[in-house]
Parts: C-alpha cells; structure tokens; sequence
C-alpha cells in the first residue's frame, strides 16, 4: 500500500456512524450481489450468446449445407467457416469475460483453473487425435467427420467439465454437462445430419435452459 | 453505538468492526471470492470506488482484529499488495449476517 496522504481523514470516515441495521442489511445484500457478478467467469449473456452462436448458427449451417444431401459428401466450406468462425468469437469473448472477472485474483482459484485448461486441452486433443487415426485406419467420411466429429470431441469436454462440477458439487452445471453429453451420444444414431442438426438445436436448449436458471439464481440470492 | 439505550440495546450483538458501511462492503467482497483466495488492492478498490488512503485505513483495522490478511509481492513492476479474508472474518462475517437477520426479524416495519 503505497498511497497514505488521505489516510488521516479517512480514519474518521463513517465510523461510529449509526447506521440503520436496515440500511446495513441493503449495503449487505448490494455489495454481495455486486462481488458476484463482478467475479463471475461465466455471465449468463456470455453463455446464451455462445449457445446460440456456436450451437444455433454454427452446427446449423453445416447441418443447412448437408441437409438436402442424398449421398453423404460432406459440409460446405462456408458453413464451416462459419463453424469455425463462431467457435473463435465465443472462445475470445468467453476468454475476455474471464480475464475481466478473475483480474487482481489469485490464489488457488487460479491455479485450480490453469489445472483445468490443462485436462480440457488434453480431453480435446485426445479426441481429435483419434479422429484422424480413425480416418487413417480407412473409417468412412462419413463417420469420421459426419457423426464423430461434431459429437466425440464435445462429449469428451462436457465429461471434463462434469468432472470439475461434479467435485465442486455444483448441481446445476453438472446437469448441464450430462445434458449436453445425452443430447450429443443420443445424436450419433441419426446420421451426419442427425449429428449436427440434434446436437446444435439440443445443446442450443441445454445452455439456453442453464442461463435462464443462473438468471433466476443470482435474482434469488 | 451512540442513541438511545434502547438503539444501544438492539445494535449490541452486530459487531461494531464490520458495521460501518466499507468494512461491510469489504468483507462482503472478499468474502465472494474461493476459500484462499487473495484480490489485489488495486481491484478492491475499483471494485469498492474508495480512495486509496481510505480504503487503507479500513484495511488495517481489518486486519488489526484478524478479519483479513495482506500480503506483499513483487509482480514485476513493483510491489503489489493483495488483501484475503481469513476464516476468523469468514465467520466474524457470517456471524454478523445472523446477528442482522435476527434483529431486523425482530423489528417492527
């Protein structure tokens, strides 16, 4: 603490004041919820903003750019430019959220999170590691690209992340994930169209469903 | 406490430490973060929009009893000074949160 000049007048500022227990109890509750949001990683609008950009748009395009298909030939280039583009957006803008909330902290909460980007990363590029060596053993487009690649990859992540929740013993985003990971292993069954189309709008309505609860929670608390 | 007896009689249980409008607001914010963790001087501060000299002096009352904890580091460009709340303030905190709903449960609208 280097500033002291107004230490002095300070040391008499609102102290032994009489302050109303109700006026204390409104300070108490504002500063509470104040803090919450301010250090929340994850605000409900990034959240719904990610569910329906990368979800929605994103695994709607490439499934739009299959879905007259009669012959499996794989997504258009736009579509997946779009795909890709969206997961970029939502992964700088969730990154910026994050650093904004977890900036001036640190301690164990931040290194627990540096933990956590390492088995992300790990349950990431093991699923995508054995999509390609799915495709050197000579497995179908189709498959590979068609139902594993749009389902695999985030079951693996969802899995991550309901292991984290699940020690946190945080209900509602431990549903989450077994949500996403319900709707994604349930899609496989209906083709490369059923992979994109079911998972994008079912994960869309997970996440959509999980900030709407997180927005009633923080009203509650 | 000053006032009347009866106001003296009703405030006793809150602790007069935390009731003064920026230690609560400290404690509370501190209190946000994980078990452990610590936030830098210069966040509490934005977060809280004290002046500087201010928020020391409330700081250091805090920390005389024991309800938080300062540290110095060097972070590269100088040293910074983050502040965390010690399980005594966790439970100083909480048990004024009690104490207050049990007053206020116990006043007339």
């Amino acid at each position: 603490m280097t500033v002291i000049d107004d230490t002095n007048q300070a040391a008499s500022a609102g102290e032994g004041a009489d302050l109303d227990p109700r006026e204390a109890a409104k300070i108490l509750d504002q500063a509470k919820r104040q803090a919450r949001r301010q250090f929340d990683p994850h605000p409900p609008l990034a959240v719904v903003v990610g569910a329906a950009g990368v979800f929605l748009f994103g695994y709607g395009a490439v499934w739009w750019s299959m879905h007259d298909q009669v012959v499996y030939s794989g997504p258009a280039g736009w579509s997946l430019v779009v795909l890709y583009g969206l997961i970029a957006v939502s992964a700088i803008a969730g990154s910026v959220a994050s650093r904004g909330a977890t900036a001036g902290v640190s301690g164990r909460a931040r290194r627990q999170r540096q933990v956590q980007g390492a088995a992300f990363a790990a349950a990431g590029i093991g699923a995508w590691v054995i999509q390609g060596a799915l495709r050197y053993r000579g497995v179908s487009f189709e498959i590979v690209y068609g139902v594993y690649g749009p389902t695999v990859p985030l079951i693996a992540l969802a899995a991550v992340a309901a292991g984290i929740n699940a020690v946190r013993e945080e209900w509602l985003q431990l549903s989450v994930c077994i949500g996403i990971i319900a709707v994604a292993s349930v899609s496989t069954f209906f083709g490369p169209l059923g992979a994109w189309g079911l998972t994008g709008l079912g994960c869309c309505l997970v996440l959509l469903a999980y900030a709407a609860a997180l927005m009633v929670r923080q009203r509650r608390a | 406490m000053k006032g009347s007896s009866m106001t003296t009689n009703t405030l006793e249980p809150l602790d007069p430490l935390i009731h003064v409008p920026a230690r609560l607001r400290i404690l509370v914010t501190l209190a946000a973060l994980n078990e452990g963790d610590t936030l830098s001087f210069t966040r509490l501060q934005n977060m809280l929009d004290l002046t500087p000299g201010n928020l020391i002096t409330h700081l250091r009352k805090l920390e005389d009893a024991g309800y938080i904890k300062s540290e110095k580091t060097w972070d590269g460009n100088g040293l910074a000074t983050s502040v965390t709340l010690t399980i005594r303030g966790r439970a100083a905190l909480e048990a004024y949160t009690e104490a207050l709903r049990n007053l206020l449960g116990g006043l007339t609208p």
